[in-house]
């Protein structure tokens, strides 16, 4: 069955996070020189402008900082998963990541609430990190 | 630029085939990037994001938000050339509607237009010897927190309306008691709280009451977006609430005009707002009659 | 210290076209009609403006151009000497 969702653009910034996925590693970029952990990644650190990195793996575990629930399907391939969850996760590392919630309904999904990391193995190529209610 | 004496007469003009076109639908894809993989598109989405974490954060919801799309309506319901001219609205109809985007409902959304605004802009000594009674620009801010909604940590506030508003205020040397209305950027109804409350009108969490009664309606003690706004007006971006300062201060509104027809304060000041992406940038400016 | 802005600048005209659910027309004309009649109703003519600001504009629709700042000045017959597109 086709895969009939947007799928991530590789580029030379984020290429190393998507391959990290691929490996069910949920990959950021840490300065440094200053600490912060960053999310998009870029070579520049938004903080202190340093261009040292190296790249860390995540536990994968968080918080719904928040989220919203999709009654509409703005794109054809959603249609069928309606209602669905897009979420914030503050990860405890620090940075801010969009993703789905999954594995409960959306009415089950709150602010605050831990997650976790899954993966979704899209195709050879992307596997996508989606997060589900830590119990 | 003109302070600079580089030109003497500004033009600035919005247009856009929004309604009739495919204009929009290239956009949703465009521009949401990456967050499309995860089903994540648009402005609905982005707001309700925010709306949500408002929610948690100081106990908003819709409660609130149907006071400002009922009281916007109202003053739409007394403007010809609004989209929702003759589409009165209940806050039963708001509790009906249907939710885009949780916890957006279709009347927290602004509309989608056809059409086109512009504005002049130039200097006050010019402006006695032009046509119109001018409005005045007293004082005016920004602030651009930038980042986008997924990685904001101000979505509940403040946003830069906070010290966009202090920087018009400053300049104005005025305070909030001073003004008489409000034009508020509304992409959404949550939009116009958090702006609002941003600008010291209430504290989080206090503009369900300060809404209560019919602040922001024809009668009100604060009226708010006297057009209908992008809610129930027309959507032109910031020049939604800008036109519609100016034509207020200029006298020229006819049945929705500020002061006895209305049953109002005649506005002497006026405070508009501009807004853009997901509060990512803001803009406070004050308007006065000469 | 007083700005150096304050109550020196104002504005003076306002221009409105159709609005709402108006069918078979370009982006671009509603710029121009918008304009125009902003101009018509400051009591200027169209030479007198010499600053041009277009709002930014949402992808062009499958049966226009891509409109920018350059292109809407032409049409109203424009050279100004400041000229940009607004970032939001």
């Amino acid at each position: 069955m086709s895969y009939d969702k947007p799928l991530p653009k590789l580029n030379s910034d984020n290429r190393p996070f998507w391959e990290g996925c691929r490996q069910h590693e949920l990959r950021f970029q840490r300065c440094s020189d200053c600490g912060h952990v960053r999310w998009p990644p870029s070579d520049l650190c938004p903080q202190c402008h340093s261009t040292e990195i190296n790249w860390l793996i995540s536990k994968g575990i968080g918080k719904v900082y928040t989220f919203a629930v999709y009654h509409t399907a703005f794109h054809p391939g959603f249609a069928a998963d309606l209602p669905y969850t897009v979420a914030v996760v503050a990860l405890d590392e620090g940075p801010h990541f969009m993703s789905n919630i999954v594995g409960c309904r959306p009415d089950e999904v709150k602010c605050d609430m831990p997650v976790k990391v899954v993966w979704e193995d899209v195709d050879e190529r992307i596997t996508l990190p989606k997060f589900r209610a830590l119990s | 630029m003109l302070e600079s004496g580089l030109c003497s007469y500004v033009l600035i003009s919005y247009g856009h085939s929004a309604l009739s076109s495919d204009s929009m639908q290239r956009m949703l894809l465009d521009l949401s990037g990456d967050d499309a993989v995860f089903g994540h598109f648009g402005a609905t989405g982005g707001y309700a994001l925010a709306a949500r974490r408002a929610m948690h954060e100081f106990g908003t919801g819709p409660e609130t938000w149907k006071k400002i799309a009922v009281g916007q309506r109202r003053w739409a319901n007394l403007n010809p050339a609004a989209m929702m001219h003759s589409k009165p609205m209940t806050e039963a109809d708001y509790d009906n509607a249907k939710l885009i985007v949780e916890p957006l409902r279709l009347p927290d959304n602004c509309l989608i237009t056809d059409g086109g605004r512009a504005i002049i802009v130039t200097s006050l000594e010019r402006a006695r010897d032009l046509k119109q009674p001018p409005a005045v620009i007293m004082g005016m801010g920004q602030h651009n927190p930038s980042t986008v909604i997924a990685q904001s940590d101000w979505m509940a506030g403040p946003t830069g309306a906070r010290q966009a508003g202090e920087a018009a205020f400053a300049m104005a040397d005025i305070t909030l008691d001073d003004v008489d209305a409000c034009q508020i950027y509304d992409c959404f109804t949550y939009t116009v709280e958090i702006t609002l409350q941003d600008y010291g009108f209430f504290k989080p969490g206090g503009g369900r009451d300060w809404l209560q009664g019919g602040t922001i309606e024809p009668g009100g003690r604060m009226p708010v977006n006297t057009s209908g706004g992008q809610l129930s007006e027309a959507y032109f971006m910031g020049m939604t609430p800008i036109a519609e300062g100016a034509m207020q201060i200029m006298g020229r509104c006819g049945e929705r005009q500020l002061g006895p027809a209305t049953r109002t304060k005649s506005p002497e000041i006026i405070l508009c707002s501009d807004n853009g992406g997901i509060l990512q940038s803001h803009s406070c400016t004050l308007l006065r009659r000469l | 210290m007083t700005s150096p802005i304050k109550d020196k600048y104002a504005i003076v005209g306002v221009g409105y076209t159709p609005q709402g659910r108006v069918p078979g027309r370009t982006s671009l004309s509603f710029h121009l009609e918008a304009s125009a009649n902003a101009i018509k109703d400051a009591g200027l003519n169209k030479n007198d403006i010499d600053g041009f600001i277009s709002y930014r504009n949402f992808p062009a629709a499958s049966d226009e151009n891509e409109l920018t700042p350059n292109i809407i000045a032409q049409h109203l017959g424009l050279s100004p000497i400041y000229m940009s597109q607004d970032a939001n």
